[in-house]
């Protein structure tokens, strides 16, 4: 199909004055996809130029740097062998038999490409599409969706879960977009007495006992109250009428409560931090979160995440993927249930992919020139694979997919205006999907 | 102040000078005003003075010009820019012509008198011309350069921008002319790492057929132009640039000797101007030569502010909503700007204020200047309050808050000063303040202590910054340079925003698009850090600087390891040798110490001073005189540039002493006003009018509680094999941890303490986490009646209601209850039926109350 006539079918607007507008255009000297780009120009005069079916997402991040040959893109190189899956012609990795039931609902990009070979560095390049720069702090994609889509239901619209490496919370800020936006971090599901801090009443603290509180603190806020205004404070009187609420209302303790869950369910995601994080995420995204990121961080059996620089094999085939299998097919599944599979995005990454050859500690070393992304629900069309790296899995074959490219994708499932820009508080222009070079990123066509 | 439209509707004569100024004009022009720009009329009766700018205009050269303007002051003081209602008269128009707007045109050689009458007043200007037969060949560097910045070209949104757009880079604002010139004559694509451009070199102009250059087929849109339209096919700009090519595009003179603006002198600097106000910018440039010329139809305007001031293309203001705003002025290869305060209506005086050093001379003669009405003094009860917060971090005890109150002495603001200078807590505090700012993390403990003896010591800041960038050795201050991931750029890019306030990370990679700092500059200045290297491992490393530039590279798992190589340029692939601001490279002979050569050079340097009082400033005011503090640069002007420079000499000329510095500010008249606002300064958020109240920081505000209730925190290491941990003992304060980001605290963690692994890492602002552990969180529930806390003693003393209550105030609020809050209060704790959870709940009330909360 040309490329050109997809955008027109599958453009929000077929109207007819849509299509003059095309032409106007196109009278004017521009081609069409240089109508898309002009979108912005056209769209902040109200309407979002193209719907989306995504409402939420569920970031599955595998922290380390998951070894793609051994996973979505196998590859003689690789210890294990391909299997079919339930797409004819797309086989993956002997150790995902799980998701390779599931593949119609998946989307593989075997293409990727980033920038930065470091933990820190490649992490904060995925998250925001950015370098770091001390100069100056870009937003996670995460809270972009968030403050684009909006909060709902007063339930915490950016959510984290399991508490992150506070070296890495910086990769996940909203920054300048605001407060509202910025990720709330939730505990391991897993632990025994998980529960979320300072999200219920203490036994010795009962309602009428918050209630005299509110009273004391009206009379001791009213004169600083009419001396001093600040915008902060605005914003914090809006964050302590929606701690009151969410500790005086059942519902969103109550989306936290995985008791609520059978113990099928419960075991079908994996009775592991990564498993229950997973299962928290279905349950927030239900609730009526907009992101949610579960982290798949230090596993407690080996003390170590994704960074197999070492025993990369055994690693991979008895601890890292047997985890992230179960939990990612079961979310598919459950999420096709409930129902919510349309309007869910899962997105399944790392900071980068693994060298296709093994080290002398049979380990696999960071890799950031071609590696495996996978996208499912949302509206991402499944079943598909795109792009492809080379024999070995070390460079990319065909169809280099950035990571302006891959959020461009996501926000136009979202129906996020993708060709978007922030101006940073410096006065510097920020592309939402920013690209290599500093190119606005593209949306992988087939996949919305 | 809103006058009437005038209906005066004369003769409107403009376009008689758009065609052909060889035109002799023969009659005596008289302009009256254009409708459009009759409202701001000031009425007859209310004209006290009248003046035109400039005084004297010379014109030199064929179709010289000058915009005018004519000035009048109204009974309130304030000066407007009449010029739209002014008569306009010249006494030879032979000489000169009169166009619309107040332009004066170049005719023949002469002298004439220009005569602006208003309302029975007038003022007069002299007009000189000469050499008006004399035209100038279009050049690049004068003309195209002029034209690319006007028409916003080189901007920095396009393709002034780092990497360009669409494959062409220009230097933003033309601040490179030469290396533009070679992108449009001899063409190719600009890439970011590398000397070599992209692509074919396509040149941007055709010789052979003019009309078909990119360069004018791109901004008239006859090819397609992602930035769209810039000028009409025809247009003055379009032929200015067609006739440039068709003589051979020259870069300049064949001599070589072309004049180059030195200075770019705008008017007004400052002016003051009425909600709905309009006023006329005018530039002149200043040229190496000697001449100058009016440059404003040649520039590019901007509003920094647009809510508050909108700027036309053509260098008119008007005024939006109340506050102040700077207009950029870019010319090519230089920037200026002019100050606009936006005032509902004009004071009628001015309060008697004391000035009490040159603080408050600067800042409110400036208050006076833009009718901004200062708030009254704060009272003991918020000065005691504030100065301790910000000298000490530390909230005064109940007993202090009482003597200092009850306290007649008419120094005592002074005298306290002087025990807050010199008390361990002051130590305490900017340790703590230090060590987020030179970023002091795990096992670099002997530099938190270089740094707490530096300021036990008081020692000059100017040997500070000495000691810190020429670090050697295993001292304390060599920690800096032993960081994961360390590399001379990085080093090198902090030092210049911890000691200059300048953001040069972004010359790194190319030149700095919003400031002068280019690539070579920032890489030259670099190098004096490329012999740094160390040996040892863990805690035990030490820093030397290797003559030869050793060149290790420990790869990936060298992360302990400092990984200094030589100096190579990013771009040109050669090696760069260490040199000033100014291009002068560091003699071979005095390279032993290089990086004490650079640490003498920039403590040297004016910006050093300027960049640290205004650190402090910022401080204590919770806004830069420079905001924000680190980010000097030539589009982000101080509001105050005079008191910026003159606090920078006062601390100069008193040996770069921080004390000396604190005492200026905190003992200001400026620094103790009230942050109680009134209706006439209620919207100034950046003039000093009133103190604005600031979030107080993780730290000061765990300590604060722990001080309130009288329970302190403890604090518990994670644990763990990696790093040795410092462990805290009981009772230790969170300002006086090294590393607090070391220690688990969920109160640090969502009230925002930096990781320290950059700098300005800290984000404070309002979060949910927050509002919910006020309700019922550890930190803010379980201090409150704890045994041996300060509610517990309270109700084991005979200590009445209303003493309880007033105790708890003084706890937290460092003031008594007002009446009303005091009747109120006693009236719910009596009514309770559980005295001490009455008074328990109003301690949680009290510290979780957002005047608890801040610094105001």
């Amino acid at each position: 199909m040309k490329k050109s006539s997809r955008w027109i079918v599958d453009g929000a607007d077929l109207s007819r004055r849509s299509m003059l507008r095309v032409g106007a255009l196109s009278f004017m000297g521009m081609n069409l996809s240089r109508y898309l780009q002009a979108a912005p120009l056209a769209s902040s005069s109200g309407a979002t130029a193209l719907p989306g079916k995504a409402q939420a997402c569920i970031l599955l991040w595998l922290n380390g740097g998951p070894s793609h040959i051994d996973m979505w893109d196998p590859k003689a190189n690789s210890s294990f062998k391909p299997i079919s899956t339930n797409v004819p012609g797309v086989q993956i990795s002997e150790l995902l038999p799980r998701s390779a039931r599931h593949m119609d609902k998946l989307a593989v990009i075997r293409s990727m490409h980033t920038e930065e070979n470091n933990h820190g560095m490649g992490h904060h390049y995925v998250m925001t599409g950015h370098r770091p720069n001390p100069s100056m702090k870009f937003p996670a994609f995460s809270s972009i969706i968030t403050k684009e889509m909006g909060p709902r239901e007063g339930v915490p619209a950016n959510i984290i879960v399991p508490k992150i490496h506070p070296g890495y919370r910086n990769y996940y800020k909203a920054h300048f977009l605001g407060a509202r936006y910025e990720p709330l971090e939730i505990p391991d599901p897993n632990d025994q007495g998980f529960e979320v801090p300072d999200l219920s009443l203490p036994d010795w603290l009962t309602v009428e006992r918050m209630e005299s509180r509110r009273t004391f603190l009206g009379v001791v806020d009213q004169l600083y109250r009419r001396k001093v205004e600040r915008a902060e404070h605005t914003s914090m009187d809006a964050f302590r009428a929606q701690a009151w609420n969410m500790i005086l209302s059942p519902a969103v303790r109550e989306a936290f409560d995985l008791s609520k869950e059978s113990e099928a369910t419960r075991d079908a995601y994996g009775r592991n931090t990564f498993g229950q994080s997973v299962l928290i995420a279905r349950r927030m995204v239900e609730a009526g979160s907009r992101f949610v990121t579960a982290l798949d961080l230090n596993r407690p059996e080996t003390g170590r995440d994704w960074d197999t620089h070492f025993g990369n094999d055994y690693q991979h085939r008895d601890y890292l993927v047997p985890v992230v299998d179960r939990a990612l097919s079961t979310l598919l599944e459950d999420l096709e249930q409930r129902g919510l599979l349309e309007s869910t995005m899962v997105v399944v990454t790392g900071e980068f992919g693994r060298t296709h050859d093994l080290n002398v500690g049979g380990g696999r070393d960071h890799w950031c020139h071609c590696f495996s992304v996978v996208l499912g629900g949302g509206g991402i069309r499944g079943g598909q694979v795109i792009g492809a790296s080379d024999e070995r899995g070390a460079y990319v074959a065909d169809r280099m997919v950035t990571v302006g490219d891959l959020l461009a994708t996501i926000y136009k499932a979202f129906g996020i205006d993708w060709t978007k820009e922030y101006m940073h508080p410096i006065g510097r222009p920020l592309k939402i999907a920013n690209s290599i070079n500093d190119e606005t990123g593209t949306p992988i066509e087939e996949l919305v | 102040m809103i006058m009437a439209p005038a209906r005066r509707n004369r003769p409107f004569r403009a376009n008689l000078l758009a065609g052909s100024l060889g035109l002799a004009f023969g009659l005596f022009l008289t302009l009256g005003p254009s409708r459009a720009l009759a409202e701001d009329r000031p009425s007859s009766a209310e004209i006290v003075s009248l003046r035109l700018v400039p005084e004297q205009v010379v014109l030199e050269g064929a179709g010289a010009s000058q915009r005018v303007l004519v000035l009048a002051t109204g009974p309130d003081g304030l000066e407007r820019d009449a010029t739209a209602q002014a008569g306009l008269s010249i006494s030879r128009p032979e000489v000169a012509g009169l166009g619309p707007e107040g332009k004066l045109v170049s005719i023949s050689d002469g002298e004439a008198t220009l005569r602006a009458t208003l309302s029975g007043r007038s003022a007069l200007a002299e007009v000189r011309t000469s050499q008006s037969g004399r035209t100038e060949p279009v050049s690049f560097i004068t003309d195209i350069t002029r034209i690319l910045t006007r028409q916003g070209c080189n901007g920095s949104s396009c393709h002034g921008g780092v990497k360009g757009r669409g494959g062409f880079r220009l230097s933003s604002n033309a601040m490179h002319p030469a290396e533009d010139y070679d992108w449009i004559v001899r063409g190719g694509g600009y890439q970011v790492l590398t000397d070599q451009p992209r692509g074919p070199r396509n040149p941007r102009i055709d010789r052979q057929a003019p009309e078909n250059s990119l360069l004018l087929l791109k901004p008239t849109m006859a090819q397609p132009h992602g930035g769209g339209m810039r000028f009409e096919k025809g247009s003055a700009d379009y032929r200015t640039i067609l006739s440039w090519i068709r003589a051979g595009a020259p870069y300049g003179r064949a001599s070589g000797a072309d004049p180059v603006i030195q200075r770019l002198e705008v008017f007004p600097q400052e002016a003051v101007v009425l909600e709905d106000g309009r006023y006329q910018v005018l530039v002149t440039a200043h040229f190496s030569d000697g001449r100058s010329q009016d440059l404003t139809e040649q520039v590019r305007f901007e509003s920094l502010d647009r809510e508050v001031l909108e700027v036309s293309s053509g260098g008119r203001v008007q005024g939006r909503r109340v506050g102040e705003a700077v207009v950029l002025v870019r010319a090519a290869g230089k920037v200026g700007h002019a100050r606009f305060g936006v005032i509902r209506r004009t004071l009628d005086s001015f309060p008697q204020v004391a000035r009490n050093n040159l603080v408050d001379e600067e800042v409110f003669d400036k208050l006076e200047r833009f009718h901004i009405l200062p708030s009254p003094p704060a009272d003991d009860a918020e000065f005691l309050r504030r100065v301790c917060l910000d000298v000490t971090g530390t909230l005064p005890p109940p007993e202090r808050v009482r003597e200092f109150l009850a306290s007649r002495h008419p120094d005592k603001r002074e005298k306290l000063v002087e025990i807050l200078l010199d008390s361990d807590e002051y130590v305490d505090f900017w340790t703590f303040r230090w060590a987020d700012l030179f970023r002091i993390r795990l096992s670099a403990y002997d530099y938190w202590e270089w740094v707490r003896q530096s300021l036990a010591s008081n020692k000059p800041y100017d040997l500070v910054a000495q000691e810190r960038i020429a670090a050697q050795g295993a001292a304390g201050a060599s920690k800096h340079l032993i960081r994961a991931g360390a590399n001379v750029e990085r080093v090198a890019a902090e030092q210049f925003r911890v000691f200059f306030g300048r953001r040069m990370d972004c010359a790194q990679c190319h030149n700095h698009p919003y400031d002068l700092w280019t690539q070579n500059q920032f890489w030259g200045l670099a190098a004096f850090f490329g012999r740094a290297t160390n040996i040892g491992s863990g805690s035990n490393q030490v820093v030397y600087d290797d003559p030869a530039g050793q060149e290790q590279d420990y790869g990936e798992m060298g992360q302990t390891a400092l990984v200094f190589k030589p100096v190579t340029h990013p771009r040109s692939r050669t090696r760069v040798e260490p040199a000033f601001l100014d291009g002068t490279v560091l003699a071979p002979a005095s390279r032993t110490d290089q990086r004490l050569e650079l640490a003498r050079w920039m403590t040297d340097h004016p910006d050093f001073a300027r960049a640290t009082v205004n650190r402090y400033w910022g401080h204590f005011f919770g806004r830069g005189l420079v905001e924000p503090v680190d980010d000097f640069r030539l589009g982000n002007p101080a509001t105050h540039p005079r008191l910026l420079q003159r606090l920078a000499e006062d601390f100069r000329e008193h040996g770069y002493d921080l004390k000396h510095l604190i005492r200026r500010i905190v003992l200001s008249g400026t620094y103790q006003l009230s942050s109680r606002t009134n209706p006439g300064n209620r919207e100034d958020g950046i003039n000093y009018s009133h103190a604005l109240p600031r979030s107080l920081e993780a730290e000061v505000l765990l300590d604060a509680i722990s001080t309130a209730t009288g329970v302190p925190e403890d604090f518990v290491p994670p644990g763990g094999e990696i790093y040795a941990y410092e462990t805290a003992a009981p009772g230790t304060r969170a300002i006086n941890l090294k590393f607090p980001a070391s220690y688990r605290s969920r109160f640090l963690d969502i009230y925002g303490r930096p990781q320290r692994d950059s700098v300005g890492g800290r984000d404070n602002k309002a979060n949910l986490s927050q509002a919910l552990h006020i309700l019922v969180g550890s930190t803010y529930n379980r201090k409150l009646g704890q045994p041996g806390g300060r509610l517990a003693a309270l109700l084991n003393s005979r200590a009445s209601d209303r003493e309880a209550i007033e105790e708890l105030y003084l706890a937290t609020l460092s003031r008594f209850p007002a009446d009303e809050e005091l009747e109120r209060l006693t009236g719910l704790v009596g009514s309770h039926p559980q005295r001490g959870e009455a008074l328990e709940d109003l301690l949680w009330a009290l510290i979780t109350s957002r005047e608890f909360a801040e610094n105001h």
